[in-house]
């Protein structure tokens, strides 16, 4: 328990130095946030209503799919991996250290966002701000498990960018966060429903507790989960 | 003697491209023991092996102790420092590191750097200090001094030598022939996925034969001839220069090195 203690503080540590993460997780998203939280209460101020949880979709979807990747690409394509074999480490331990500290981050970024969008912006502050944290908590891990199959699947930097990207830009702008999603075609509609960011924003806007958005966080976690053993057995043979 | 690490008839494909072939050789309790061979003759796929990082199809590996793996440089993120890593592998090892061993690979003076800031010297010794953290009985060394200048490279043999000293198993696989001839008791020469010889460094040259290169340097040029008849070779050359009216300004004679040797064995001439 110790060692892996220190693992996650020390991934995390790790994570605060690399500038790809710090970027990610918190540069880019709190620039959005100032940005088009100015803009969306400009032209819409109705937009104040949802923007905690539009800016905070944005920035966990970007922190998740742009910043975990090359952090699993660091450890599974290069030699890192065989130090954890002949340590007797187990594989999963840097998939599992690396999303603990981004969870971390991102739970992190999106308080700031909470705290700072009511004072910059007078957004309004979820109904039910318990039920909005547990959204959240699940949202970060669902988006985390979906990353992770990108990170383990890619084996160079360069195309887990372009991976990355090619799921991160269908699912922020086909999930309701910049324009309200029964505005699209209802291909767009369908397409947007296959990304956790349409559910997530769907999740935390709604101050009850729903079964069908859950199941439907469950169906992609499970997903996630058996992929990402999948890619791990391949990796480890 | 016991045997520290027995291998037999290990055999190893890559698809249909067979890399180890039936391998068999066992290394000694306490001594230094080298793989050598041509790129593609199956060192790495068999040290690999041994060390458990990769599976083989068939064969046995008897492994006495507990072994310490130095791993090539970039195997550790790049944002870890020296004395984190090695805090990070003594937890998982459930181990310490005593301070006179980061001492003397000096690691303490690499704390502030990340690794990817480290030279290759830096890297390597941090690398030889996580494979102590399991205070093995066994240590892998892959291409222990590449890539370091010779003040490196003396520092690290002599690193080595007191591993042995205090009877530590090394198995290491290296490129460089002078490394081997200094610190190996004993070589394995891999070739065609196969031991193609095994021993000392002494009886190799004497299953090969004695190899001598005579080097002539005259005020035209240098011209080379290798010889295994020091004697007779020398003194026909002499005439030779002499009738064709050729000042010779100097010879060298040396006996050739374990590469020209390996170099002949793992290509099985």
């Amino acid at each position: 328990m110790g060692a892996f203690l220190y693992g996650v503080a020390l991934q995390w540590k790790l994570d605060i130095r690399s500038k790809t993460l710090l970027i990610t997780c918190y540069i880019v998203p709190l620039l959005f946030f100032i940005i088009m939280g100015g803009i969306f209460t400009s032209v819409m101020p109705e937009s104040r209503a949802a923007l905690i949880q539009s800016m905070t979709v944005f920035g966990v979807t970007m922190g998740a799919l742009i910043g975990l990747p090359p952090s699993l690409v660091e450890i599974y394509s290069s030699d890192i991996k065989k130090v954890y074999k002949a340590n007797g480490v187990p594989l999963i331990l840097g998939l599992a250290l690396t999303n603990i500290s981004a969870y971390i981050h991102l739970f992190l970024m999106s308080i700031i966002l909470y705290l700072a969008a009511p004072l910059a912006f007078h957004a309004e502050i979820p109904e039910n701000p318990g039920m909005y944290f547990i959204s959240l908590a699940v949202f970060i891990a669902v988006s985390l498990s979906i990353a992770s199959i990108i990170g383990l699947a890619v084996k160079d930097q360069a195309k887990t960018s372009m991976f990355s990207i090619i799921i991160f830009i269908p699912s922020t702008m086909l999930s309701g966060i910049m324009f309200p999603i029964e505005l699209l075609p209802k291909a767009f509609e369908t397409i947007g429903k296959l990304f956790p960011a349409s559910w997530g924003y769907k999740l935390m806007t709604e101050d009850i507790f729903k079964f069908e958005n859950l199941l439907t966080f469950l169906l992609f976690f499970v997903f996630a989960v058996v992929m990402c053993h999948i890619l791990l057995r391949r990796i480890e043979n | 003697m016991n045997e520290a690490i027995k291998i037999s008839n290990l055999s190893k494909s890559y698809g249909t491209h067979i890399v180890l072939n039936g391998l068999d050789f066992s290394v000694q309790q306490g001594e230094i023991f080298a793989l050598l061979g041509v790129n593609g003759a199956g060192k790495t796929t068999s040290l690999e092996c041994i060390e458990g990082l990769r599976k083989y199809d068939s064969g046995n590996i008897t492994i006495n102790g507990i072994m310490g793996i130095q791993l090539q440089s970039a195997s550790l993120p790049k944002y870890i420092k020296a004395l984190e890593a090695v805090k990070l592998f003594a937890k998982w090892n459930k181990t310490s590191l005593d301070r006179a061993t980061l001492d003397a690979l000096g690691i303490y003076e690499l704390s502030k750097k990340p690794y990817y800031q480290l030279s290759t010297g830096q890297k390597r010794r941090l690398h030889l200090a996580l494979a102590l953290t399991r205070n093995p009985d066994i240590l892998f060394l892959d291409e222990p001094t590449a890539g370091l200048d010779v003040e490196g490279q003396i520092s690290l043999h002599e690193q080595i030598r007191q591993l042995k000293a205090i009877g530590k198993t090394i198995i290491l696989a290296s490129h460089d022939m002078a490394e081997v001839e200094n610190l190996c008791d004993r070589i394995a020469i891999l070739s065609g996925g196969r031991v193609a010889y095994i021993g000392t460094v002494d009886q190799l040259s004497q299953t090969i034969g004695k190899h001598y290169n005579i080097t002539i340097q005259t005020e035209t040029g240098t011209e080379k001839y290798e010889t295994e008849n020091i004697g007779d070779s020398l003194l026909s050359l002499l005439m030779q220069y002499r009738e064709r009216g050729k000042t010779i300004t100097d010879i060298q004679i040396d006996r050739g090195s374990l590469e020209q040797h390996f170099i002949k064995v793992a290509k099985g001439e």
